[in-house]
C-alpha cells in the first residue's frame, strides 16, 4: 500500500473509513448492506445481521486496504492497540499446497480487512459447515491488518524455492543472554494480526489458522494486549516496565528506505518487502517493581514519567552520550539500554519497532507472567543481530528481561489486486 | 462419549423438506436477485463446443456491486459441458457448484485471485441447472441445457451414492453382529472368573462399538422419554464415569472396565453388568438392522467419529482404567474410513480433488497411529499412558484436525434432498 502507507504523517495512514471505502466502491450504499452482503451466503438467516451504520465514521470503521503496489499493511501502519501473532510450521511436502494457502490467506485477509466474513457463518444447507466462525460479526474492520511473513524453512529443500530465498533470510545466530525455548522459536510462516479490537485480531488468526489445516500447523503464538511502540502521530506508549517505548522510532521516508525496506541487492520479488524479527521477551515484573527509581532510570537511561534522556528534560530531547557528571562518569550510563541501543553508538543502525505488551497469567511460581512481544522490521536482520549481540552482552536490562522466543521472517511486498502475497515465488 | 438424545434417523427424514425451504429463503434474500435462480449472467447463445464438450467460462470479479460470478454462456446443448473457472479479483467467492434440484453435480474450491483457472466437466441432459456461487452478489444463476443426452452424469452420481449407502448399512449390521459375539465372549470370561481372559475379551469387544457408535448414538428404547438415560442405549452401553447420570447409575462397558482394570476384581456386580451389556447389545443388534442411511448420514457419521477421537480418545478420557484409548481411536478411525470408502465413488464424481485429499489425510492419520501398534499390548496398540499421551497427542491431534476439517465438508456435497 505504498501510495497511502508511504505518507509519513496523517492519522490512520493508508486507511479509509469503511463508509468511505463503500462510498468509493459505488453500489453498496450503507455498510449495513455490506454486512448483509457477506452474510448473503448465510441466506435467509442473515437478514438480521445488517445493522444501520452510525452517522459518523468511528474508529471501528477504519479499514486498511490489503491490496496495493508497495508494502504490506501492518508495518508502517500506525500501530493498532492489539495483536495476535502466530508462527506456523509447514507440514505439507507439496509446493502447490503452500501456493494455495498463501492465495487463500490473501483473499481472506482482504475480506477481513474490510470487516467482512470469510465465507458463510450460517450456511443454508443443513449439512454444510460454516466457514466463518462468526465472532467478528457486527464489529467492523477495526483497522485490522494481517501481515504475512516467510521463515527460512519455506526455502529449504522441500518446495524447490531455494533459488528464490531472500538474500538476508537465515536463522538468527545464538546471541548472548539468549534463553530461547524451542517451543517458542522459529516457524516457516508467520501472521501478525493487529486491530483496535482484540476480538477482530483473534478472529483473523483463528480463521486463517483453520484455513491452514493440512498444510501448516501452529508453532508459537503471543497475544498482545497493548501497543508498545508509537506511530508518528501517536503518544509514545509504555511497556510493562512502565517506561515509554519507541520514543526514537523510525518515522521519516529516508530512514524507511535506508533501514526498513528491502534493498536493491535483494531478490527482485522482495522489492517493497522487509524482514521481521520477532522476540518474545519475558519481563521479571515482580523484581523490576521493587527496584529503586534511580536504578530503574539508570538501567533504561531515561526518566520514567517524562521519558527524557538523563541528559535532558523532555522526551524528545536528543540524548548526549558524552555528558559527564561531577565525578566524570557518563550521565547516561554506558551500560544503560538507551546508550547501548542508540543509533549514534551503532554506526547509525536503526530498526522499526512495532511491539506489543503481553501477559499470560501466572507462571509456575505464581508470579505474573508478562513481557514484550518485540516485533521489529528492518532491511536486513543483521541490524538486529548487531544491536542484540551488544545488548545481550552488557545491557543492565538483562537482569530483568529474558529473550525466551525468537523467529525471523522475510516479509514480502503487498499483493496487487487479483494476485496474492508471494505469487512471484511460484511463477516460473 | 456424551449422551445424545437425538433420534438420528428422524432428524434425517425431516431435513429433506427443510433444505428446500431454506434454499428458497436463501435465494430470496440474496442481494440483487429477488427472483432467485431466474437470472443468468451469460450470453443466451449456446456455448461453443470444442473437442466434443460445450465450453463455458466462468469469471469471478470484484465490482462496485460486490463480487460477481459471470458465465460466458448460460445455455448449452445436452452432453459434456466443461466449466472453466477463473477468479480475477473476487475475494468473497472461493467456491462454485453446479447443481440440479439441490444436488451438487460438480464443483471447484480454492477459487482465489491469483491462482490459475481450473475446470470441471459434467455430462448434462436437457433441463435447468443452477450455478451456485456462494458469496456472490447473485448467488444462484440458471444454466439451461437443451436436448437429451445419454448417460447423464447426475444419475451415475446418485447410483454410486445409493450403492454406497446400502453397502454401509450392511457393514454396520456386520459390526453390531460381531459386537454381540464379542460381549458374549466377555460375559463368558467374567462368569468363569478369569480376570486375564476378561480383560482380553474387553479389549477385543470395544472396537466394534467404536466403529459404529455415531450411527446408534441416538437410540432410545421404546416407552422411554428422550431425556431419560435409563432408556438410552448409548448411555447404557458406553457411558464413562465423567458423564454419569446419578439417577440411572453406571452401566455398560466402562463400568465393567472399572472392575476389570481399576479394581482388578470380578464380583457379582461385574457379572450382572456383563449380563446386562449382552442384553442391551442384543437390543442394539435388532434395532440396527432397521436402519437405512442417506449419503449425508455416512459423511456426518464419519465426521462425528473423528470428533469422538478428538474429544475423548486423544485426551485419554475414554479408557480411564484400561488405557486402551488407542484401540478405540483405531476403531473410530476405521469406522470413519469405512463410511468414507462407501461414499468415495459418488464423491469422486462430484469433487475428485476433495475425495483424494480426504483419502490422503486418512493415510496420514493411519500411518501416525500405526507407529503405536504393539502386538504384545492389549488390543494391539500401546497402552496410552500419560507419558505416551504427552509425546503423541499433539501430532495425532493435528493430523485428526486436518482430516476432520476436510471430511466435515463432504456431507453437504453428497446430501440428497
Amino acid at each position: 500500500m505504498s501510495e497511502s502507507d508511504d505518507r509519513p504523517t496523517g492519522s490512520a495512514q493508508g486507511a479509509v473509513s469503511r463508509r468511505g471505502f463503500l462510498g468509493g466502491a459505488g453500489g453498496l450504499a450503507a455498510s449495513g448492506l455490506a454486512v448483509g452482503g457477506i452474510a448473503g451466503a448465510a441466506g435467509g438467516f442473515a437478514a438480521g445481521y445488517g445493522t444501520p451504520a452510525p452517522a459518523a465514521a468511528s474508529a471501528a470503521e477504519v479499514a486498511h486496504p490489503f491490496y496495493g503496489s508497495g508494502h504490506q499493511a501492518g508495518i508502517r501502519t500506525e500501530p493498532q492497540r492489539y495483536t495476535v501473532f502466530m508462527s506456523y510450521d509447514l507440514t505439507t511436502s507439496v509446493a502447490r499446497d503452500v501456493e494455495v494457502l498463501l492465495a487463500r490467506w490473501s483473499a481472506a485477509i482482504a475480506q477481513l480487512a474490510k470487516g467482512l466474513t470469510v465465507g458463510s457463518v450460517e450456511p443454508h444447507r443443513p449439512d454444510a459447515v460454516g466457514v466463518d466462525s462468526g465472532e467478528a460479526l457486527d464489529l467492523g474492520p477495526e483497522g485490522l491488518t494481517v501481515t504475512i511473513g516467510f521463515g527460512p524453512g519455506l526455502f529449504d529443500e522441500r518446495y524447490g524455492l531455494a533459488a528464490r530465498r531472500p538474500r538476508h533470510l537465515a536463522e538468527l545466530p545464538a546471541m548472548p543472554s539468549d534463553q530461547l525455548q524451542p517451543a517458542l522459536t522459529g516457524g516457516d510462516l508467520s501472521l501478525q494480526a493487529c486491530a483496535d479490537d482484540p476480538q477482530v485480531a483473534y478472529h483473523a488468526i483463528r480463521t486463517l489458522t483453520r484455513m491452514a489445516k493440512g498444510t501448516a500447523t501452529t508453532r508459537w503464538t503471543v497475544t498482545g494486549f497493548g501497543r508498545a511502540s508509537a506511530g508518528p502521530t501517536q503518544q509514545t506508549p509504555r511497556n510493562l516496565m512502565g517506561f515509554k517505548d519507541g520514543t526514537r522510532n523510525i518515522v521519516d521516508d529516508a530512514d524507511y528506505e535506508r533501514w526498513v525496506w528491502a534493498g536493491s541487492d535483494d531478490q527482485p520479488w522482495m522489492t517493497g518487502g522487509s524482514y521481521l524479527v520477532a522476540r518474545k521477551i519475558h519481563i521479571a515484573t515482580e523484581t523490576w517493581d521493587t527496584d529503586r527509581i534511580s536504578d530503574q532510570n539508570a538501567v533504561v537511561g531515561r526518566t520514567k514519567v517524562e521519558g527524557a534522556p538523563l541528559t535532558g528534560s523532555r522526551e524528545h530531547d536528543v540524548p548526549d552520550f558524552e555528558a559527564r557528571d561531577a565525578s566524570g562518569q557518563p550521565v547516561i550510563p554506558a551500560t544503560s539500554h538507551v546508550a547501548l541501543a542508540a543509533h549514534e553508538n551503532n554506526g547509525g543502525v536503526k530498526i522499526l519497532r512495532r511491539g506489543y505488551n503481553y501477559t499470560e497469567g501466572i507462571d509456575a511460581l505464581g508470579q505474573i507472567d508478562a513481557g514484550l512481544l518485540f516485533l521489529a522490521y528492518m532491511r536486513d536482520p543483521q541490524q538486529f543481530i548487531t544491536l542484540q549481540t551488544k545488548l545481550g552482552r552488557v545491557d543492565r536490562l538483562n537482569e530483568y528481561i529474558a529473550h525466551i522466543g525468537s523467529a525471523v521472517f522475510a516479509v514480502p511486498p503487498a499483493a496487487r489486486q487479483g494476485s496474492y502475497i508471494g505469487a512471484e515465488l511460484f511463477r516460473s | 462419549m456424551t449422551p445424545v438424545h437425538r433420534p438420528r434417523r428422524l432428524a434425517a427424514v425431516g431435513a429433506g423438506t427443510l433444505i428446500t425451504a431454506l434454499l428458497l429463503a436463501g435465494c430470496a434474500s440474496t442481494a440483487g436477485s429477488p427472483g432467485g435462480a431466474s437470472t443468468a449472467s451469460g450470453s443466451a447463445a449456446l456455448a461453443e463446443v470444442v473437442g466434443g464438450a460445450s465450453q463455458v467460462r466462468v469469471t469471478l470479479d470484484s465490482s462496485g456491486a460486490g463480487d460477481v460470478c459471470t458465465m460466458s454462456s448460460s445455455r448449452a446443448k445436452a452432453g459434456p459441458v466443461t466449466f472453466t473457472v477463473e477468479n480475477r479479483s473476487a475475494t468473497g467467492i472461493t467456491e462454485l457448484e453446479l447443481m440440479s434440484d439441490q444436488r451438487i453435480l460438480g464443483e471447484k474450491e480454492n477459487l482465489v485471485p491469483g491462482l490459475a483457472a481450473v475446470s470441471f466437466t459434467v455430462t448434462l441432459t436437457g433441463r435447468s441447472y443452477q450455478l451456485y456461487c456462494p458469496g456472490a452478489s447473485t448467488e444462484l444463476q440458471t444454466f439451461t441445457v437443451t436436448g437429451t443426452s445419454t448417460g447423464g452424469g447426475n444419475e451415475s452420481v446418485q447410483e454410486e451414492l445409493a450403492t454406497g449407502t446400502a453397502g454401509y448399512a450392511a457393514y454396520v449390521t456386520q459390526e453390531v453382529d460381531n459386537m454381540a459375539a464379542g460381549v458374549a465372549a466377555l460375559r463368558r470370561a467374567i462368569d468363569a472368573g478369569d480376570l486375564t481372559a476378561a480383560q482380553r475379551a474387553y479389549a477385543q469387544a470395544r472396537p466394534y462399538y467404536e466403529r459404529i457408535e455415531t450411527d446408534v448414538d441416538g437410540f432410545v428404547l421404546s416407552g422411554f422419554d428422550a431425556t431419560d438415560n435409563a432408556g438410552n442405549l448409548d448411555y447404557l452401553i458406553d457411558m464413562r464415569a465423567s458423564n454419569l447420570d446419578p439417577a440411572v447409575g453406571w452401566h455398560g462397558f466402562h463400568a465393567i472396565e472399572r472392575d476389570l482394570f481399576g479394581r482388578a476384581a470380578i464380583t457379582a456386580s461385574t457379572r450382572a453388568l456383563a449380563a446386562e451389556l449382552v442384553t442391551n447389545v442384543g437390543r442394539l443388534d435388532s434395532l440396527s438392522k432397521t436402519l437405512s442411511y442417506k449419503p449425508e448420514d455416512l459423511a456426518n457419521g464419519a465426521s462425528d467419529l473423528l470428533e469422538e477421537v478428538q474429544s475423548s480418545k486423544i485426551t485419554g478420557e475414554e479408557e480411564a482404567y484400561s488405557h486402551i484409548d488407542l484401540v478405540d481411536f483405531a476403531g473410530n478411525l476405521e469406522g470413519a474410513q469405512q463410511a468414507f470408502a462407501y461414499l468415495k465413488p459418488g464423491l469422486t464424481l462430484i469433487d475428485p480433488a476433495l475425495a483424494s485429499s480426504v483419502q490422503e489425510e486418512f493415510s496420514t492419520v493411519t500411518e501416525l497411529l500405526a507407529r503405536h501398534r504393539d502386538a504384545s499390548a492389549l488390543g494391539g496398540y500401546a497402552r496410552y499412558t500419560a507419558a505416551l499421551r504427552e509425546q503423541a497427542a499433539p501430532g495425532l491431534s493435528r493430523a485428526v484436525e486436518a482430516l476432520h476439517e476436510r471430511l466435515a465438508t463432504i456431507a453437504e456435497k453428497v446430501a440428497t434432498a
